[in-house]
């Protein structure tokens, strides 16, 4: 069950992903995201920002509860609900583009000229951010869009990144 | 109207970013496990490549053809792609932090991502308008999602069945690359743009 009493969804229903433990602070943990095998394991991953510990992995981390007594260094498996990642990245990414392209086409289809159709894209795109604003302070409410303990990581999910295929 | 639709199924189809240019390979094999992870990789594109043609588009316009600096195209480039990647993620984890939180663990980092440099270097070559390379930058990005989600598809088919070992894991993976790549040649017939 969650900290919010609302049951997880079963296990076959749940995508995950392996983190490791940065740091240990009282009741809860930090965590830092770790690439998949497409990324991260080339010559040029300290400059694209891939490498562990680089800023923007830094920026990905985030707490859970230190319900399972766990070590820095130790590396565990979360999970979220199977549709979460799908609708948060269609939410996140898909209003943007589309208030941004019928803003755009709009106003170039009513004779606005390359000028016109740039601004109205860019006020279309931050119409779609404001909106996905509102609808994230929604979604942040919703268990299945908060990331859960699963396991301990194995070997198998250590040298796979959990490809089980 | 038929300009943009002609557009669209020529960037998405016809010559598919992946399977007709051959860019984005390293995650068309490295994402696409799932189908959930490929198709929200692929939406991540999308947002990424649309927003960077707008940049692109507008320094090739106004300031490396007319005082030509086209030697400088790649390197311009690549540092409108690696802004809007940094902007896009500023703006996600300031308005949207819920949603940050939930994409930074699942989704991996794009910057890497050949086929965003691919398409923006492809705009030029068009020489289109505004609003048409924003149209074909997204038809682009769609397509690449699509076969992101289609091929996941199949790989979470074949992880079901008995492959022989010597074929297990990425040899089967390239095997059922090359048969999506061929089911795409029969969209070459269309003529479009």
């Amino acid at each position: 069950m969650s900290p919010s009493g609302q049951p997880f969804p079963e296990d076959r229903d749940v995508v995950e992903s392996v983190v490791r433990v940065i740091d240990v602070d009282g009741d809860v943990v930090w965590l830092e995201p770790e690439q998949t095998s497409a990324c991260g394991s080339c010559h040029a991953s300290a400059a694209c920002g891939a490498k562990p510990g680089s800023a923007r992995l830094v920026a990905r981390r985030f707490t859970l509860p230190n319900d399972h007594d766990f070590q820095v260094g130790e590396r565990i498996v979360v999970g979220v609900a199977e549709q979460s990642v799908r609708r948060a990245a269609l939410t996140a990414y898909g209003i943007p583009l589309a208030t941004m392209l019928v803003s755009g086409v709009t106003v170039q289809k009513m004779g606005g000229g390359d000028l016109g159709a740039a601004v109205a894209t860019l006020g279309g795109l931050a119409l779609g951010i404001g909106i996905v604003h509102l609808q994230s302070s929604r979604l942040s409410k919703r268990v299945e869009y908060t990331p859960h303990y699963l396991r301990r990581a194995s070997g198998i999910d250590a040298a796979c990144g959990l490809d089980r295929s | 109207m038929q300009d943009i639709i002609l557009l669209i199924v020529g960037a998405a189809l016809v010559n598919n970013v992946i399977l007709a240019r051959f860019l984005g390979l390293c995650s068309f094999m490295g994402v696409t496990t799932r189908v959930d992870t490929a198709l929200g990789m692929g939406a991540a594109c999308t947002f990424v490549i649309t927003i960077s043609s707008i940049g692109d588009w507008a320094i090739e316009r106004w300031l490396l053809e007319p005082y030509g600096l086209g030697y400088l195209r790649t390197v311009a480039f690549i540092l409108i792609i690696a802004s809007a990647v940094q902007l896009n993620e500023a703006l996600f984890r300031r308005y949207s932090p819920t949603l940050f939180k939930l994409l930074g663990i699942y989704l991996p980092l794009i910057t890497t991502n050949c086929a965003v440099l691919g398409v923006c270097l492809l705009l030029v070559e068009g020489r289109y308008g505004f609003m048409d390379s924003v149209v074909f930058a997204f038809a682009s990005s769609v397509g690449y999602s699509l076969v992101m989600v289609l091929f996941a598809g199949l790989r979470e088919r074949v992880a079901l069945n008995d492959v022989p070992r010597l074929f297990a894991g990425p040899p089967i993976g390239f095997i059922t690359a090359s048969l999506l790549a061929l089911a795409f040649m029969g969209f070459s017939g269309m003529g479009a743009k």
